[in-house]
């Protein structure tokens, strides 16, 4: 039997960040992961990206809680300039901000879209101060250091609210609860550079850009600047980094280990009971696993029937699969000049296109013309290239976690083909070049990672599903009412994307502490 | 979650509503859980007389009753109700309280363990949603067994005697004892806080039970009631009811409008010692705001609805349920008053009563002396084997 201060469940990033923060502030602590891998969904087979392949939020808060220092991360990061592809027409380069065509000409709507994205980087900032922090709420008295604090940081977003200027923070409050499609084409003509903001206010989530909600989502990507980089080395570096951390920090490090069973005494977490049958004791257990997972761990009749059935109706409906393929050689697409091979490729022809991708997602059924986010690693990073084949890495929308039939070979086939097809449409020598797929459909991610419906968010981003309410009212603050046991996974707040703030803020709220 | 009627059905018919229409001189029906129950059958004093000094027989039916049975259904009820079910042995009934995460209390009702892992919940409150609620992730069966099983309550002073004539020995039946005999089950049970049983039976025999009790019981005086007689009786046991006394919590769509089992008098029901149950971090934190008290009231106008000051100034609480008890000869009553002013000494509670006289209004303050325990608790409830009379 082992005593720590604490035990963390789950070698995701938040996972890793949070045994790293932990260790910094002196706790004893043991993290646990079930599988042989650390990362999670940000895990990687060596160099080659397996499902997250690219980082959009990783904060330098973060970086500075697990004892990094402020500067930068241990490995290299290359900010990759997003195209839009456009099949049969220009493709547009998007660099933040500015957009034009990939042959080097203006495109006629860069005015509108830098427009759009400064605005949405402003509200972005705005809601950051949200999310760095626990959300707001909770039972402390105001008189409470932490409480007072927290007053402090919410005036301060109302104060930063005000200085938007009357028409802005009106703007703000119009549009923050309304859905993407309708803010984008308000500015934009319909195309691939609508399209391309389109498809990421809807990445991983079971809704369309016509859905409520989709620009908070949208905001909350560009909030922490949009920009989209590719770590060298690979996911496997970030998670290594992680690992190294939070090794450094002192924590000890488990792979093949799962966590079977919490231990309790009177209402209180007292350890945890490993697969093999071992007994690890500690005050505090930090789960990344799902919250229904981690209250059956303990056991549902630790917890009231309202906080049951809350983490039982937690949506995640998984709609997104991942699709790795090895290619014999270098794809050539048509019009995109070969020094942006190594672009984050958006195929979303239009906000139209998205939207229509998602109507089969409502009605339990594949797109059959998915969207696609697609990176060719390897141009920009050379390691990321698989054993000598050209790795293409592909997330595919909208492929339903409860897909009618159920994801068998037959459904993985056909999605695959949906995929190579629609690639083909801007790639046409694309098909030849296939030597070999690997379909990670949400019931995979699910089974490999635990995140429920294989969610890329590990739970539905969903204005139901934020901030104090996020994954669900009443857990909103990493604790789960059993004392000593908190939630640290991305389906906490902020949650979502490669981020570690949930991981971050679960370990400060476990440690006592304010932010 | 109250039961709404929908109009165009109307109020439907009890199981033995044949009996009770033949019954009903004064016509006096509402609608209880959707069925037509009376009120009043004859007058409210000859069928109150009757339940003190002989025997009375309510039809019951329309509570709600659910079954919960398998591996895992006292775990469920463990983590439903406050106290600690696993002290109630088969063949034993409890009462039990159940609150939500807020440690405010849904509703309270009698547990019937029938077998190991088998019970029935009867309750006033529709209740399946949250029993599936709280069963889902547990291996154990929730079955609303509201419309099947039917239940006639038998009370009174001569009820034993009525049974026996009946020819249902139910003499060895201790106070909360169940026994099955034959076609029906008899607890010893009731709402009156008298000797009394309740007789559950299929939907279809109850008719068949009415009649035979309704023949066995001429000679010892048995009268059917409506709920008015009843109503008198559980205010002089003391006896909670949903939605007057309190404002069952998922009913309610106030904020604060819930009481925890503390402020309802309830605190021996809660068992912080059994491990979790629904509500215990709340209650474990919970601060009585108010105190559901028993009072006697000054003078003989029922306190009704009266609110309820202290030095006749200052507003503390109110009146859930008051009557004139003819049995204790005491002008009672259930009230809500606020802390610290119902524990003070001297208490100095006063009601204001507002009385109709022939087309004149007026108000009364009269005095509220807190009482212990039930107004009216006889010694024969609790003798085993009872008496006869």
């Amino acid at each position: 039997m082992s005593r720590f201060d604490a035990i963390v469940i789950g070698g995701g990033i938040n996972g890793l960040v949070a045994a790293a923060v932990l260790g910094r502030r002196g706790r004893s602590v043991c993290l646990l992961e079930r599988s042989d891998r650390l990362g999670g969904m940000a895990g990687a087979d060596g160099a080659y990206p397996r499902m997250a392949h690219l980082l959009y939020n990783l904060g330098p808060l973060v970086r500075k809680d697990i004892g990094l220092g402020a500067r930068d991360w241990p490995f290299r990061t290359v900010a990759l300039p997003t195209v839009a592809l456009n099949p049969g027409g220009a493709h547009v380069r998007i660099d933040g901000a500015e957009a034009r065509f990939v042959d080097g000409r203006p495109h006629p709507d860069a005015a509108a879209y830098r427009a759009l994205v400064t605005r949405l980087g402003g509200y972005g900032a705005l809601l950051r101060r949200l999310a760095e922090a626990p959300p707001p709420g909770g039972d402390a008295a105001w008189t409470d250091p932490a409480a007072l604090k927290q007053m402090l940081r919410l005036g301060g977003f109302g104060r930063a609210l005000r200085q938007m200027g009357k028409a802005e923070m009106r703007g703000f409050l119009k549009v923050l609860l309304s859905n993407a499609y309708d803010l984008i084409l308000d500015e934009l003509p319909d195309g691939p550079l609508a399209g391309a903001l389109a498809a990421d206010a809807v990445r991983g989530l079971a809704m369309g850009p016509r859905s409520p909600g989709t620009v908070f989502s949208l905001v909350y990507r560009h909030g922490h600047g949009g920009t989209v980089s590719l770590p060298v080395g690979g996911m496997a570096a970030v998670v290594a980094a992680l690992a190294e951390a939070a090794r450094a920090a002192g924590a000890t490090i488990r792979t093949g280990t799962a966590a079977a069973r919490l231990l309790c005494e009177g209402d209180r977490v007292i350890g945890v009971e490993t697969g093999a049958g071992e007994v690890l004791m500690a005050s505090r257990v930090l789960s990344s696993a799902a919250p229904l997972a981690t209250a059956r761990m303990a056991g549902l009749d630790r917890f009231d029937i309202e906080a049951s059935r809350r983490m039982r109706l937690i949506r995640a409906r998984g709609t997104v699969a991942k699709i790795n393929l090895r290619l014999s050689a270098l794809p050539r697409i048509d019009g995109l000049p070969d020094d942006l091979l190594g672009a984050r490729l958006l195929l979303a022809p239009s906000a139209e296109a998205v939207e229509t991708a998602f109507n089969p997602a409502k009605y339990r059924q594949m797109s059959d013309e998915p969207i696609l986010e697609a990176l060719l690693p390897g141009v920009t990073d050379p390691a990321q290239d698989a054993g000598g084949a050209v790795a293409l890495s592909i997330i595919a929308q909208y492929a339903p976690s409860d897909l009618a039939g159920g994801w068998t070979d037959a459904a993985r086939d056909r999605l695959l083909a949906a995929v190579v097809a629609r690639l083909s449409t801007v790639a046409p020598d694309l098909p030849a070049l296939v030597a070999g797929a690997e379909v990670l459909c949400p019931d995979r991610i699910e089974a490999e990672t635990g995140a429920p419906g294989g969610h890329w968010h590990h739970a539905e981003l969903g204005l139901d599903q934020l901030l104090t309410i996020r994954p669900a009212n009443g857990l909103g603050h990493y604790a789960m009412g059993l004392a000593g046991l908190y939630l640290c996974g991305a389906a906490t707040h902020p949650g979502g994307d490669v981020m570690g703030l949930s991981g971050r803020n679960a370990a400060l709220a476990a440690l006592g502490d304010g932010p | 979650m109250s039961v709404v009627t929908d109009p165009k059905t109307g109020l439907i018919d009890g199981p033995v509503h044949d009996r009770l229409a033949a019954l009903s001189r004064a016509r006096g029906w509402y609608g209880w859980a959707g069925y037509a129950a009376p009120s009043v059958l004859d007058t409210v004093e000859f069928e109150y007389f009757a339940l003190r000094n002989q025997c009375a027989l309510f039809d019951i039916s329309p509570m709600h009753k659910y079954r919960l049975t398998g591996p895992d259904a006292s775990a469920v009820l463990n983590r439903l109700v406050t106290r600690d079910v696993t002290r109630i042995r088969p063949g034993r009934v409890g009462y039990a309280v159940w609150c939500d995460e807020e440690g405010m209390v849904i509703d309270d009702g009698t547990l019937f363990r029938l077998g190991a892992q088998d019970w029935r919940l009867c309750c006033q409150e529709p209740m399946l949603t949250w029993l599936i609620e709280a069963a889902w992730g547990f291996d154990a069966e929730v079955r609303d067994e509201s419309d099947t099983l039917a239940g006639l309550a038998l009370q009174g002073p001569t009820a034993f005697a009525v049974l026996e004539a009946a020819g249902w020995d139910v003499a060895a039946l201790r106070p909360f004892d169940h026994a099955g005999l034959g076609e029906v089950m008899i607890s010893r049970t009731g709402f009156t806080g008298d000797l009394g049983y309740e007789i559950w039976m299929p939907w279809a025999e109850a008719t068949a039970v009415w009649d035979r009790l309704w023949a066995a019981g001429g000679p010892w005086g048995l009268r059917a009631i409506g709920y008015a007689a009843l109503n008198i009786a559980r205010i002089e046991a003391g006896f909670l009811t949903a939605g007057v006394d309190f404002q069952p919590v998922h009913a309610t769509e106030r904020l604060h409008r819930g009481k925890t089992p503390y402020e309802l008098g309830l605190g021996r029901m809660v068992d912080m010692t059994k491990g979790h149950f629904n509500g215990r971090r709340a209650l474990a934190k919970a601060r009585p705001r108010s105190l559901l008290m028993r009072v006697d009231v000054e003078g003989f106008k029922p306190a009704q609805g009266a609110l309820v000051y202290h030095r006749k100034r200052r507003e503390v609480g109110h009146v859930t349920s008051g009557v004139w008890s003819p049995t204790a000869k005491r002008n009672i009553a259930l009230a809500h008053v606020a802390l610290p002013w119902a524990t003070r000494t001297p208490p100095d509670l006063w009601a204001e009563i507002y009385t109709l006289e022939e087309g004149r209004w007026d108000t009364r303050m009269a005095r509220l002396t807190p009482v212990e325990g039930a107004f009216f608790a006889p010694q024969r409830a609790r003798a085993t084997p009872p008496g006869h009379t």
